[in-house]
């Protein structure tokens, strides 16, 4: 066999987030079978982790394929929407450990994270209160980079879901960065035990990133993690000078991949400059432009997913 | 001396050093199993990919620390723009292995790769223009790639080490966001390859710029020249009224002021027009379709001032050479 043939082989049966990581066969030679191989066995962090998150009724990642898509931005509307007009108690935890954008978004940066007697405290935004951690809170200045390789990243998200005093919550939010690597594997592994309920995937119409997003399907397949359902983000532009619709990504993918993939569509959001201005400014959208298209679009999503999650 | 990261543990005995992994200061470091087993002295593999870029004129690296930016929609364009000059050869590599993108910009999906006696063949997108992607290797496009770091890197070391470009002109990598195994590999592999610089793409809003200044941060801290910054999706105007509006507000002085803070220079605005992302969900050249859109002439002064930048870097390089001749 040629190179070339093997390499593909290699490709589909790489057995990463099995049992056989690092074991099987196929992990002859490659670059990562010793870090898989020391991957498993009983982790006694697990415990107090499943002990953390029981006490949270609803765990939802945020995913996608593709980059720059509006995963944190649909993440901090989605949370700002449940408790508001959900009335839940909301999470964010910010997975993305070299770009957290969480922390602007809500309004709590230059908060320092502090230690209590029941683990650190996660910071509470004045957007609806919601309880927020991430790695951009634990930076000295918004220069500093967080150059980390794989198992680094993995060792702070585990410290995200058992060192953090979440305490009794309706949802933990778990906004991720994009792509089907570390993160999302480590995640998912995390929390197994106490069963999330699922992932949302956001996208943007163009077909470039809805063929990143049947990658993602075929993640959280693999991965055995359900698909809540699609958001379309950036659907159109609403020009505040005429109010036309105009499209900015144009495409139409994200239907006929939900219907291909029997996925529910669970809203569309498209772009207003005033919603966008707000989440620059630390400005509350749902309380300063209730009447925006995309503040009415993520308000249904959120009473589609509440919806969702209760009869699941 | 080894190199001690940033939040390791007191007393870490440093990545490269001897003790790395098997120190009591390594006890509960996340890192510490890939410390230990991690092979020590240099990777004969650097000489190799040393050995096949020295055949590349000129090595750019298009980074950005967040994603949906347009790093790959602007690398592809400029690839179509250096390779309007026919005279010119330019090859694109890929290190996005997650979420590969190029093969479908450039129109290029469902593409063999193909081995040789010298290495792996790139895929022609045209006659002087040549892709290299994780996308071609798929069985299925909509297979996820789920990997770990270290097989990612293991791919990414294959790819410099293995494609045969021949003597190219230009070859412009292509990055995933962030500053994470992708950007280290490609720092680390092409260390001693003489690459040009970085080309930082940023849109215009707060949110991204955060990303974008630990990027710009990270390129310091791996001695990566900065080409520049580029600031994408400046404002986009409407067809219908034609008013101009911004989607991603400067609200801190955008890319420009960003650049200025950070030291580092500014090469150029570009708007946000529709047919972009149309003509990338179609393969097609933008600058070809849409020669007289404002975004055209704006990738066309950009491009110049990158082209610029190399021909002087090669004429210091080899000044500074005929001095040493001389001496």
């Amino acid at each position: 066999m040629d190179s070339l043939e093997i390499l593909d082989e290699k490709l589909t049966e790489c057995p990463a987030n099995s049992e056989d990581a690092g074991r099987s066969s196929v992990c002859e030679g490659c670059p990562g079978q010793t870090l898989c191989r020391m991957q498993g066995g009983a982790d006694p962090d697990q415990e107090i982790i499943d002990v953390r998150m029981g006490a949270i009724k609803h765990k939802v990642l945020i995913l996608s394929g593709k980059g720059g898509v509006g995963k944190s931005t649909v993440a901090y509307l989605l949370s700002l929407a449940l408790a508001r007009c959900q009335s839940s108690k909301v999470g964010v935890v910010d997975l993305d450990i070299c770009g957290p954008s969480i922390p602007k978004l809500f309004n709590v940066e230059n908060q320092p994270i502090v230690q209590s007697p029941y683990g650190w405290k996660p910071l509470v935004s004045p957007n609806e209160d919601v309880k927020v951690m991430s790695v951009g809170s634990m930076l000295d200045s918004d220069t500093t980079s967080v150059i980390f390789r794989g198992p680094r990243k993995t060792g702070l998200i585990k410290r995200f879901l058992k060192d953090t005093f979440w305490g009794k919550l309706d949802f933990l939010i778990c906004d991720t960065p994009p792509g089907t690597s570390d993160e999302h594997m480590a995640i998912v592994k995390l929390l197994k035990n106490v069963k999330p309920d699922g992932a949302i995937l956001v996208t943007t119409p163009q077909e470039v990133a809805v063929a990143t997003i049947k990658k993602e399907i075929s993640f959280c397949r693999k991965m055995g993690v359900a698909v809540l359902g699609l958001v379309e983000n950036m659907s159109g532009l609403v020009c505040p000078c005429c109010k036309e619709t105009s499209e900015v990504f144009p495409g139409r993918g994200v239907v006929s991949l939900a219907e291909s993939h029997n996925i529910p569509i669970l809203g569309s959001l498209p772009m207003d400059p005033k919603v966008t201005e707000c989440c620059e400014n630390d400005r509350n959208p749902l309380e300063n432009y209730p009447e925006s298209p995309t503040v009415q679009g993520i308000m249904e999503i959120s009473s589609r997913l509440i919806g969702l999650v209760n009869n699941g | 001396m080894a190199d001690i990261p940033q939040n390791a543990p007191d007393h870490c005995p440093g990545t490269g050093s001897d003790q790395a992994g098997k120190s009591t200061a390594c006890q509960g470091c996340p890192n510490q199993n890939v410390c230990a087993t991690k092979p020590k002295g240099p990777d004969p593999d650097v000489g190799d990919i040393t050995e096949k870029m020295s055949k590349i004129k000129h090595k750019l690296i298009i980074l950005s620390g967040k994603g949906g930016v347009g790093k790959s929609t602007f690398t592809a364009h400029l690839a179509h723009g250096l390779s309007s000059d026919n005279d010119k050869q330019i090859g694109v590599l890929d290190v996005d292995i997650c979420g590969p993108s190029l093969p479908k910009i450039f129109g290029v999906e469902g593409e063999q790769v193909h081995q040789s006696g010298s290495g792996w063949s790139p895929v022609y997108v045209d006659d002087n223009l040549s892709l290299m992607s994780v996308g071609f290797l798929l069985s299925k496009a909509d297979e996820a790639v789920i990997w770990r770091g270290p097989k990612k890197n293991g791919m990414i070391k294959q790819f410099l080490r293995d494609v045969d470009w021949g003597e190219i002109d230009y070859l412009l990598i292509d990055t995933p966001p962030g500053t994470s195994d992708e950007h280290l590999s490609i720092a680390q592999y092409l260390k001693e390859s003489d690459v040009d610089g970085a080309i930082v793409i940023t849109t215009p809003q707060e949110v991204a710029l955060l990303d974008v200044r630990k990027e710009i941060t990270f390129c310091r801290k791996v001695d990566l020249p900065i080409i520049g910054v580029v600031e994408n999706m400046s404002s986009f105007v409407c067809p219908k009224c034609k008013v101009s509006t911004q989607i991603f507000p400067a609200s801190t002085g955008g890319g420009q002021k960003m650049a200025e803070d950070m030291n580092v220079p500014f090469l150029g605005s570009l708007p946000l027009d529709p047919r972009i992302g149309k003509c990338c969900d179609e393969g097609k050249s933008f600058l070809t379709e849409v020669p007289d859109s404002p975004a055209t002439q704006a990738y066309k002064q950009i491009m110049s001032k990158i082209v610029e930048y190399c021909t002087k870097r090669n004429e210091n390089r080899e000044s500074d050479s005929g001095e040493m001749k001389t001496n």
